[in-house]
């Protein structure tokens, strides 16, 4: 008799609080046996509900918004229940630490492996007896000013990251915990400097990275990776030029993210936190990887690739075999130098004012 | 244990090495003194000297239209050290407690963080600027990049300490300061002292003659 | 083994607040730090009610999960409780609570949050039960007197219970069956229960002639 009427009434009158009614309806459905039996003691241990998870599942399953107001102030302190937590708990958990750590693994893996049978790229020419300006002293210093920083963020990220599966084991929770606040304290520290890095990076190299005809191309031959022969490109090649844009739109969304963890002072709830954190997570190891992989390139992967980052000038055959477009309009310029006058320029002897001056406008 | 020693003696030693060797230095450039000039002087040397002092913290016209970004770099570093240095609250908490007893008001915690920032963006791109210049790199020598690495050290401890809630990472961020402490006198970070006597004395000199420069 | 938990019914509750200023005062927790909050919905609107919220001490707590340093556990109690001196004060428990039970001493820019701090079911924490150290991190360790938390133990509607999940249950049971009853009785819903009709009350007077 009663149940109908519960029902009843609920059906025709969704506008109020109904949550608890909903746990009299549970409630009254065994009501009769229940009424009759001694309480508790008898029961069996697996029939006992924990009434706070009754009412907790009630309140997140009902339709009405969980929020509601309190004399607490404080962002988010109406809120009585927040579902995406546990999202991303999810995410983090059983999706970010295993998939990324796997995902960052296999970059090294593949790497290793491409190296066991590619070897180190040689400058098929070999080194020739000239070279050409290729970074001026300015965009060396932010390319290194922005990779320190983004070292310095990798390895503290990677740490508090992957800190609990991989180093707790290792180190003890004591120890950890001293290396994870440092990490925290000069993340959050030295994070907003790569935006800075970013901007001055981006406007000194965004010109020579529009895509041309000629990029479509490369991509098509693979880079050169698949065969033997070098494909034609121009001052930076279209991986390069994809890195660049990588850099430039994901470092845009972990710079972003960065700034609303970094400053919870916009009334940003915890969705937001989440959010950016799910965003900060994955573009961070998604650059992470593709940098992995630029660094391979730098220091193992090719002969005389870091040379024009580390002196500002390239060999000749090298940006011959690279960057031929470039090496070509180069040399067309006169601007090839003899490695004598290069290692007069960058070792030896002081500026001579007349080659000074290319210098600087050097990989214009 | 260790910790104690960083705490205690060696502050104690390496404050001391540090005054000493500072008052030291000094007082040899200032006893070193000044030829006699006989000439008849044609202005005033004191006015030069004070000129030359306050001037000088704005670059040179020749200066502002090479580089700009290690320009900016060097005021980025000097005024944001000189800013944590003396006004971030650890570090008035630290002075009034261990040197002197007096505080005086901090800036907002925000404000200390921003000015760490300054300070570590214009010290890395300082040091590259000084070993990717060709020319820069050939003008430094082991002390300059002693100094440089020793206050990057100094900097970054006390940016992993910043949570000042883990005794080691204090620990770590003090042995750091105490080692630029005693290297502090005998190198060429003197210069945050000496700037005041060369300037002077180059001012002193050109009021006398009555250069303005 | 006992297993405490919280419960808060909301039929009772009356958002007096109480059990918010008895954390407070029985913890000394800081300026800006509210272990418990009472959360109304529809406040001041048909079916109004209120909750007081803490940290439930979950079984499979979210917290614990997903913090990096690994500081959180659980006592044979069933209380979560965390170490301050492991904590680094990231802020990933408090995303990943679903009650926002987690707090922080600081907001400041740079996340500086300092050590987390939340309900500690008046239990302390990992330190000799009630040494000043721990007094002073956590506040009172009411268990290890054999009492139960502070909020619960003088909520003046007896709203808030925090005991043995199986006592509490058994509570929590009879008032339902209690109110269940009523609306037998009754013949209208609990919920309507303000609305019901009126007693025979016309011409009735509590002044004597």
């Amino acid at each position: 008799m009663i149940r109908p009427k519960i029902l009843q009434f609920d059906d025709g009158d969704g506008r109020s609080a109904g949550w608890l009614l909903l746990l009299l309806i549970l409630y009254s459905l065994p009501l009769d046996t229940i009424a009759k039996e001694p309480i508790s003691k008898d029961l069996p241990a697996a029939a006992v509900l924990n009434p706070a998870a009754e009412l907790w599942r009630d309140v997140r399953q009902r339709d009405q918004p969980t929020t509601g107001s309190t004399q607490v102030r404080g962002v988010d302190s109406g809120v009585l229940i927040n579902a995406y937590g546990d999202q991303w708990r999810k995410f983090r958990m059983q999706q970010l630490i295993p998939v990324g750590g796997y995902a960052l693994m296999g970059i090294v893996i593949a790497l290793a492996v491409f190296y066991l049978m590619r070897g180190k790229v040689p400058i098929e020419g070999s080194e020739s007896d000239k070279k050409l300006p290729r970074y001026s002293t300015y965009e060396r210093m932010i390319h290194w000013f922005m990779a320190s920083i983004f070292l310095f963020l990798a390895i503290t990220g990677l740490i508090l990251l992957f800190g609990r599966p991989v180093l707790i084991p290792m180190l003890g929770k004591e120890a950890f915990s001293i290396l994870a606040s440092a990490c925290k304290e000069g993340h959050n520290l030295i994070g907003p400097l790569f935006l800075f890095a970013l901007i001055l990076v981006f406007s000194q190299f965004v010109r020579r990275n529009i895509y041309q005809k000629g990029d479509l191309n490369w991509l098509l031959k693979g880079g050169g990776i698949v065969g033997k022969k070098h494909v034609s490109s121009n001052f930076f090649n279209m991986g390069e030029k994809t890195m660049f844009w990588m850099l430039v739109f994901v470092g845009a969304v972990i710079v972003i993210s960065g700034l609303v963890l970094v400053f919870p002072l916009f009334g940003q709830g915890r969705e937001w936190m989440e959010l950016a954190h799910v965003g900060h997570a994955i573009g961070a190891l998604l650059m992470i990887g593709v940098i992995i992989g630029h660094i391979y390139i730098g220091t193992i992967g090719m002969q005389g690739a870091i040379e024009g980052m580390k002196t500002g000038y390239c060999d000749l055959n090298w940006a011959k075999e690279h960057h031929d477009l470039w090496a070509g309009r180069a040399e067309e310029r006169g601007e090839a130098l003899s490695n004598e006058e290069v290692a007069q320029l960058t070792h030896n002897h002081p500026l001579p004012s007349s080659l000074g001056v290319r210098t600087q406008e050097a990989g214009k | 244990m260790i910790g104690q020693f960083i705490d205690g003696p060696l502050w104690t030693f390496s404050l001391t090495v540090f005054l000493i060797g500072v008052v030291w230095r000094i007082a040899a450039i200032l006893m070193a003194g000044k030829r006699p000039d006989l000439a008849t002087p044609k202005g005033s040397a004191g006015a030069g000297a004070l000129r030359a002092v306050f001037s000088r913290f704005l670059p040179e016209r020749t200066v502002t239209t090479q580089g700009r970004l290690p320009l900016i770099a060097g005021y980025l570093f000097h005024l944001g050290l000189f800013a944590l240095l003396f006004f971030a609250q650890p570090h008035i908490d630290f002075i009034a407690e261990k040197i002197t007893g007096l505080s005086w008001p901090a800036m907002p915690h925000w404000a200390f963080i921003v000015a760490a920032e300054f300070a570590f963006a214009g010290l890395i791109l300082l040091w590259l600027h000084r070993i990717l210049h060709p020319v820069t790199r050939l003008l430094s020598d082991l002390d300059d990049h002693i100094g440089a690495v020793l206050v990057f050290l100094v900097m970054l401890t006390g940016c992993l300490a910043l949570a000042q809630a883990f005794e080691p990472l204090r620990l770590i961020h003090l042995l750091s300061a105490e080692l630029l402490l005693i290297y502090f006198p005998f190198s060429k970070l003197m210069h945050a002292f000496t700037f005041v006597m060369s300037r002077s004395y180059t001012g002193a000199t050109m009021g006398r003659k009555g250069v303005n420069a | 083994m006992a297993r405490m938990k919280f419960y808060c019914d909301p039929e009772r509750c009356i958002e007096c607040n109480a059990c918010v200023t008895a954390c407070k005062n029985e913890n000394e927790v800081p300026w800006g730090v509210n272990r418990r909050r009472v959360v109304t919905i529809n406040d001041g609107e048909e079916g109004e009610r209120s909750l007081s919220v803490a940290c439930m001490h979950c079984s499979d707590a979210p917290c614990a999960t997903v913090c990096p340093v690994d500081c959180f556990y659980t006592t044979q109690d069933g209380v979560v409780l965390h170490d301050k001196d492991i904590c680094i004060g990231c802020g990933y428990c408090f995303y990943a609570c679903p009650f926002g039970a987690p707090q922080f001493p600081e907001d400041g820019a740079f996340a500086t949050r300092g050590k987390m701090d939340k309900c500690t079911f008046c239990a302390g924490g990992p330190e000799a039960d009630n040494s000043s150290d721990e007094q002073r991190k956590y506040g009172s360790n009411r268990l290890a007197e054999g009492k139960l938390p502070l909020c619960a133990e003088m909520c003046s509607t007896k709203a808030l219970l925090a005991g043995d999940a199986d006592t509490i249950a058994d509570i929590y049971r009879k008032r339902i069956i209690n109110r269940s009853a009523s609306v037998m009785a009754r013949g209208v819903s609990y919920r309507d229960a303000s609305f019901r009709a009126p007693y025979s009350a016309a011409g009735k007077s509590s002044a004597k002639e």
